[in-house]
């Protein structure tokens, strides 16, 4: 059977070779440096000065801390929150009425968007002198420009929150309107046919019936909200700044020390991260276990 | 279910519904508008000066087809990020499905030790981001010359697309029956025979699925581009992220169309994909 | 028309502990309709797919008209496989189905054309050239992926479990034709099955495989009337079996001295086992009978339309006769009866 090992290797060699050059490489390679491995410059000591200059430094650790804050809130929210308004859409459109074939595209329009472009549009629609303004000063509810809240380019986030929310609640849609499509109506009929009323169909079948998916998809959304740059780049500010962004601009910085630091910075993105995922694979295979 | 909440249920869907194009309309006011300024929420003129100003529309009076030409020809800034864009997403695309196609088939087809760890490495370029490997590898980049090149660009950008189409065209070869290969080289076709007539029309759906979320993701890629291309190549999200903090909303809108067009292409012909006979969606319960 | 001879081969895999196909020898003559019968895992179908080139055997021969075909690729062998499931393929019409080898073989297309006619006029099925398989029924299916296999005058035709798929009236009418064909064409033709009644209708001859090793190779009716050990004896449905000893050219039971006639007498061991089929015992109220005849005693009658099932205990021995409904004596439960076996109709094996 050698023959066939040997095609197996071969046939998974290429793209394994991309994904340890490319990408283990690249993470492999950030990391020395973020322990001030760089021998470019002479420097082969290591240390974790970088991260602890990140993370606790008179000059960084308020920046970092915040900006962890940040990351943290803008991810969980703008997860929560595309959930809430995916599941709600889906819920609601499953009845057939007119237009929903429209609504069904609608809803799930936003997916192959870019996310600068999603950003963009939150811009227009969002900022003090776009269209939602605009419509309010229409309407006589504000004045100037100046009247409308501060909703993009705001130090909480709010414009990053509205920008991932629209994209990704397209993604929630897509999943779970195929899982609500493919198990959801018999279950439901056979509560309401047991007595259960909206309500407790909702909670009894409907809810347990979709969190499974529901949850593996808020993983994937939270992770990469988490360490996406485009999007808070477009859309943040200078102070508080998002973890992301602020890699970048340390690593941009010609000084040499400031480049450690930056990788330092991705490194730690890069761990909650896996925390994060680490943490989802044990709750799953501890519910595993407990079925 | 009572009328009245019926009523309210589908009217909150339309409420939804509108709130989420109204970037969308936002954006074709703004692309097709001159001077749309506060308070004005249906602008005072339209008009096709943002168009013009990229040079992607000649100017009132040139407006023919050698005009076109000539103006496209000059090369301006959008048509030379378009360009790269598009050649580039081709390329990564082609590329990454012939190097899936063998890993894919032997992932979907046989069983091996450290199977599962093979495919956990394949995805794991998803699961943590960008930012983690670009920067390391940037260096890595300067050293061996890819910095700033085309080619280094496209070697970036198969990071992000390689797990999506192991993945997807993992899932076709699961599904598909070798045996029809072996009957047809039984008739008297040879190898290359049997791949051309019987194997790739088998998994050709799967593969046009495959290049699509390919060229989407290397279509939207802002950061590895910008990194690794080093201000030297041009692509359309670099032109809209740097044409939106200019400040321009005109320009920013029409170039952001152009940046979309592809997207909406995608999403029209894969919506009977998606809704009801993919299994890549409802896949994503058992990750 | 071709000669098929299987020389030594050997096969194993990884997943199992005993080789998958040991040792096996087995020369087809040509134009011969041959079974591999065996039950599910014996190693039949693994033959075949070496016989075709997917797989390689460890060992061995496999020799087409003089020729070894071990390092042929599949595409040049003129071997050509019928799959349990037809594989019909699904992106192309039942014409372009049918005349696929002759495609490969860049024939002229008018030819093809007028081919494939042939070959589904053939198979009786005349009017869907245009049809995709999958508005095909599977006795039609099937018919397409026989008149595929035929087009091109393969040296070898080999069938996998060509019946096991079809409702009973299906199968008679699908036998009919595989015969029809296979004696019209004289193409040698292997068809490998779990069934022994399905090899025993098809088959000029019949392998019997158990566990990868080949039993024995020989006509149907052998199997019935002279089977080489006990187990090939009960896979043809043989039920009657007793312990034997070699005593002055006859055999000695413990229901008395057995005359016999067989002419494998000598290549018996001391101790051997007489079998018959149950259609040949006789029975008798009186003794009528003058040679190898034993009283007993009726335990069951089981009455089952053309035939009627005796279970008789002789000496403690259970013998179990099957006779024509018709014009029976009145033989009932607890009658004593006598049980002939004629001598020509006992066949004794070792173990």
């Amino acid at each position: 059977m050698g023959g066939e090992r040997l095609k197996i290797i071969l046939s998974l060699t290429p793209p394994l070779l991309i994904i340890f050059t490319l990408f283990f490489g690249g993470i492999f390679y950030g990391f020395l440096q973020s322990l001030g491995y760089q021998p470019a410059i002479g420097k082969y000591e290591i240390n974790f000065s970088a991260y602890y200059n990140v993370m606790f430094s008179e000059r960084y650790a308020k920046l970092f801390w915040t900006g962890l804050g940040l990351n943290l809130w803008v991810s969980f929210a703008s997860t929560f929150l595309a959930a809430v308004f995916a599941l709600f859409g889906a819920l609601a459109i499953r009845k057939t009425f007119f237009a929903k074939t429209i609504c069904n595209f609608i809803y799930s329009l936003n997916l192959p968007m870019p996310h600068l472009v999603v950003a963009v549009g939150i811009i227009f629609v969002f900022s003090q002198s776009g269209l939602l303004a605009r419509l309010a000063s229409q309407i006589g509810l504000i004045g100037s420009p100046g009247d409308f809240p501060v909703l993009v380019k705001d130090k909480y986030g709010l414009g990053i929150i509205l920008a991932y929310i629209w994209k990704e609640a397209a993604f929630f849609f897509i999943i779970l309107m195929s899982v609500l499509q493919s198990l959801g109506e018999n279950f439901e009929e056979l509560a309401q046919s047991l007595g259960a009323n909206r309500w407790q169909r909702f909670r009894y079948v409907i809810l347990p019936l979709v969190m499974p998916n529901l949850f593996s998809a808020s993983i994937i959304v939270f992770a990469f909200s988490f360490g996406a740059y485009e999007v808070p780049a477009l859309l943040g500010v200078i102070y508080p700044q998002m973890l992301p962004v602020m890699a970048f601009e340390f690593f941009l910085n010609p000084d040499l020390n400031a480049r450690s630091e930056g990788m330092a910075l991705s490194i730690i993105i890069a761990i909650i991260v896996m925390i994060l995922v680490v943490f989802y694979f044990w709750l799953t295979q501890a519910k595993i276990r407990k079925d | 279910m009572n009328n009245n909440l019926k009523k309210i249920n589908i009217y909150a869907i339309y409420l939804g519904a509108i709130i989420l194009i109204l970037p969308l309309i936002a954006f074709f006011i703004n692309a097709f508008s001159f001077r749309w300024f506060y308070p004005q929420v249906i602008p005072k003129e339209l008009s096709l000066q943002a168009w013009v100003r990229l040079k992607l529309i000649p100017k009132p009076g040139q407006r023919t087809f050698e005009g076109f030409i000539e103006l496209w020809a000059s090369n301006p800034a959008v048509i030379k990020a378009l360009l790269n864009s598009l050649s580039i997403g081709f390329l990564v695309t082609i590329v990454s499905i012939i190097i899936a196609l063998p890993a894919a088939r032997v992932l979907g087809l046989l069983n091996f030790r450290f199977k599962k760890l093979i495919i956990f490495i394949m995805v794991s370029p998803t699961i943590l981001p960008p930012i983690a490997f670009v920067l390391g590898l940037n260096i890595n980049f300067i050293s061996w010359g890819f910095s700033g090149n085309y080619f280094g660009v496209c070697l970036v950008h198969l990071v992000p697309i390689m797990p999506y189409v192991v993945l997807t065209m993992t899932g076709i070869f699961a599904n598909y029956n070798p045996d029809f290969e072996h009957q047809a080289r039984t008739l008297g076709a040879n190898k290359t025979r049997t791949f051309l007539l019987i194997t790739l029309p088998a998994i050709a759906p799967g593969m046009v699925v495959a290049a699509l979320f390919a060229f989407l993701v290397s279509w939207s890629q802002y950061l590895l581009t910008f990194l690794i291309g080093a201000g030297k190549v041009m692509t359309l999200p670099l032109l809209v992220f740097s044409t939106a903090s200019s400040g321009n909303p005109a320009l920013t809108a029409a170039i952001s169309i152009i940046f979309i067009f592809p997207a909406i292409l995608i999403l029209f012909f894969t919506s009977k994909f998606v809704s009801g006979e993919s299994g890549a969606t409802s896949g994503f319960g058992k990750i | 028309m071709s000669k098929l001879n299987i020389k030594n081969l050997i096969k194993s895999f990884p997943s199992m502990d005993r080789p998958a196909v040991n040792n096996v020898n087995l020369d087809i003559e040509s134009g011969e309709l041959v079974a591999f019968l065996g039950p599910s895992g014996c190693g039949k179908t693994t033959i075949l797919k070496m016989i075709t080139g997917l797989f390689q055997p460890d060992s061995g021969d496999i020799i087409l008209d003089e020729q070894s075909l071990l390092k042929i690729p599949t595409e040049k062998r003129g071997v050509v496989m019928v799959f349990q499931n037809y594989l019909l393929f699904p992106y192309m019409n039942v014409n372009e189905n049918v005349g696929f080898a002759l495609k490969m073989k860049g024939v002229d297309k008018n030819i093809i054309d007028q081919k494939v006619k042939e070959m589904l006029e053939l198979v009786k099925l005349p009017d869907i050239g245009l049809r995709k398989p999958k508005q095909l029924s599977g006795g039609q299916q099937q018919r397409v992926a026989l008149a595929r296999a035929l087009i091109s005058n393969p040296r070898i035709l080999l069938l996998d479990e060509p019946l096991s798929n079809l409702d009973a009236h299906l199968r008679d009418e699908m036998r009919d034709l595989i015969v029809t064909i296979q004696q019209k064409l004289k193409v040698t033709t292997i068809f490998v099955t779990h069934d022994q009644e399905e090899a025993v209708l098809l088959a000029d001859k019949i392998a019997l495989i158990f566990d990868g090793e080949l039993q024995n190779f020989t006509s149907p009716k052998n199997y019935y009337e002279k089977p080489k050990n006990i187990k090939a004896a009960k896979f043809f449905g043989g039920v009657n079996f007793i312990n034997a000893k070699k005593h002055n050219d006859n055999l000695s039971t413990n229901i008395g001295t057995v005359h016999y006639k067989g002419e494998n007498y000598t290549d018996l061991n001391e101790d051997n086992i007489i079998t018959i089929r149950p259609e040949n015992i006789k029975l008798s109220k009186n003794n009528d009978f003058n040679d190898n005849s034993f009283k007993g005693l009726i335990k069951s009658v089981i009455f089952s339309g053309t035939h009627t099932r005796y279970k008789i205990i002789v000496n403690d021995l259970e013998l179990e006769c099957s006779l024509q409904s018709v014009g029976l004596q009145d033989i009932k439960t607890d009658d004593t009866i006598y049980v002939h076996l004629p001598s020509d109709k006992i066949w004794a094996m070792n173990e």
